[in-house]
């Protein structure tokens, strides 16, 4: 340590500035250096100097005058109004606010970013009700370029999209085709028995079962579990009445050999809508007149059909077969 | 924020020690009460305990509750009195200093953040005003030898300096006058700024720090400021020998 930074250092510890391990070093220097050490003892004469000046406590009049003298004044000052001190209050706010500039600009941010996604929805939900309140067209829009209502042949799902009020409409298509083969050809008969339960089209209905009708009576494959169900499905279901009509020709080879045949022409006896059918029907169970079952069902339609004619054949085929088989 | 504060009771600044001061002279403690009542008593307990009632009371000052306001300045009214009047010389000028200083105060209350002690802030204002003060006078050549009081009368210094020698010696009493007014006159010879950091390091026992806070400088600056101040001074009192 040289003598310029000591001569320092002894001022600061003289008023107690020194840190502690400055101090010890600065005692070591001094006690090899008699001029620091000269220097010391001077500054302390120095403190012991100015205490000769030294500091006067104010007298009580002073106080009392001073603060006389400042109690005037502050009377005398006009009073602030209240637009002075409302914005003396949001001047202090805003100093406050400056104090934490990062929370400020984070605050800032926050309500930005409020007001735009909340902006964002409500504008979204005004696009979507207006879409819901939109007047349908008259006419059915196209689904698609070239694409018919009419060869729609179901829809598998409908999804709304909720940012873009797009409806997303899933379809099934009718691809027209067509095939042509023999009446024995498995492909076509599954056509026709399809045909005979799912088309709209009664006139397509009729011309399955007329065909599959034709091959029953014909004796030609007219399988259980084929076509002869089918006309079977035919008689008891159709709405129309002369394909039910058809579907009864076709069973009727059937109706001694097969107990489920009988029960759908005697169900048709019973419930058929059409006297016509019904009377067929009668004519149909000749074979199993002697039937148990047929007879009971003779007996019923002979009592409460509402058709009289209905009823005379069938009291007339109840006297042919007076014995039960 | 340290509370550097002096307490002494008039008469007991400066004692001096064969060493270093175990004890400063002056103590430099945090949360020690600059208030010093007539009968010497340490209020250091109470400034502390009454830092929260004081902001309560600034808030309602800067709400402008006049109340509030005389209640801050009765506490800090005798630290500025005993600055300026240590400084000046004077009592007419220490008393214009405090009306200027808290008048001030009142004006711009409003404008203080809590960022540092309301003691600090306070000070500020007076050291400034002081410093102007002492620009005043150097301009002036004004250069009070003597403290006087307000009809022009001198103070008698040592009538408030306790002293354990005797008062008898009529020669030791005169010696001691006229050392005083070495002194001052050694004081008025600093700069102001050199003047005010002595006053506040020496004759206040404020901390340099805290003594750089209320000048707007640095702690090193006001270190080496009182460094050139005792240089300036003793090199002033063994020219006037």
């Amino acid at each position: 340590m040289d003598c310029e930074i000591a001569h320092d250092r002894i001022v600061a510890a003289a008023y107690g500035e020194l840190p502690d391990e400055q101090i010890h070093e600065l005692e070591r220097h001094m006690a090899g250096c008699p001029d620091c050490h000269k220097e010391r003892e001077a500054m302390l004469a120095l403190k012991a100097l100015a205490e000769a000046y030294p500091v006067l406590e104010p007298s009580p009049n002073l106080i009392a005058r001073s603060r006389l003298r400042l109690e005037e004044a502050l009377d005398a000052l006009p009073a602030k109004r209240w637009y002075e001190r409302l914005g003396q209050r949001m001047m202090n706010n805003f100093a406050s606010l400056q104090h934490a500039p990062v929370a400020a600009c984070l605050l800032l941010i926050a309500g930005m970013g409020a007001g735009v996604v909340g902006g964002y929805e409500f504008a979204q939900g005004r696009a979507a009700r207006n879409a819901v309140t939109a007047k349908s067209p008259a006419v059915p829009p196209e689904v698609q370029p070239g694409v018919t209502p009419a060869e729609i042949a179901n829809i598998s799902s409908i999804v709304r999209e909720p940012n873009t009020g797009r409806i997303e409409v899933r379809f099934n298509r009718l691809v027209p085709q067509q095939v042509e083969g023999p009446l024995a050809d498995p492909s076509i008969r599954q056509l026709l028995m399809l045909a005979s339960q799912d088309s709209a089209s009664p006139g397509v209905r009729d011309d399955s079962v007329g065909l599959m009708a034709a091959e029953c009576r014909a004796g030609h494959s007219c399988k259980a579990d084929g076509i002869r169900d089918a006309l079977m499905v035919a008689l008891r279901y159709d709405r129309n009445s002369g394909v039910r009509q058809k579907a009864l020709e076709g069973l009727e080879p059937y109706v001694s050999e097969d107990v489920r045949v009988r029960d759908a022409v005697l169900e048709a006896l019973l419930y058929d809508s059409d006297p016509h059918i019904r009377t067929a029907a009668i004519n149909i169970l000749e074979p199993v007149e002697a039937d148990t079952s047929v007879r009971q069902v003779l007996s019923s339609v002979a009592d409460s059909d509402q058709n009289p004619h209905i009823r005379t054949v069938s009291r007339q085929v109840l006297r042919r077969v007076p014995e039960i088989q | 924020m340290a509370t550097d504060a002096v307490i002494y009771p008039a008469g007991l600044a400066g004692q001096t020690y064969l060493g270093w001061p175990a004890t400063p002279a002056v103590q430099s403690t945090p949360g020690m009460s600059a208030t010093t009542a007539m009968d010497g008593t340490n209020r250091g307990q109470d400034r502390s305990q009454s830092r929260a009632p004081e902001t309560e009371l600034i808030r309602e000052a800067q709400a402008g509750s006049r109340a509030a306001f005389d209640a801050l300045v009765r506490q800090y009214e005798q630290q500025v009195l005993r600055l300026a009047l240590h400084l000046t010389g004077s009592e007419q000028d220490a008393e214009d200093i405090y009306q200027e200083a808290f008048l001030k105060a009142y004006r711009y209350i409003g404008n203080f953040r809590f960022e540092c002690s309301f003691y600090t802030w306070i000070y500020r204002i007076v050291t400034n005003l002081c410093l102007d003060q002492l620009r005043r006078r150097k301009t002036r050549r004004e250069d009070n030898a003597v403290i006087v009081d307000q009809s022009g009368d001198e103070i008698d210094l040592l009538a408030s300096v306790s002293d354990d020698r005797s008062f008898s010696n009529p020669a030791r009493e005169l010696d001691r006058k006229l050392l005083g007014q070495r002194i001052q006159q050694a004081l008025g010879r600093l700069t102001p700024r050199e003047r005010m950091v002595f006053e506040l390091k020496h004759y206040q026992g404020l901390r340099l720090r805290t003594i750089g806070e209320m000048l707007n400088t640095t702690e090193e600056t006001a270190k080496n400021t009182l460094f050139r101040a005792t240089k300036k001074l003793r090199s002033h009192l063994a020219d006037s020998r």
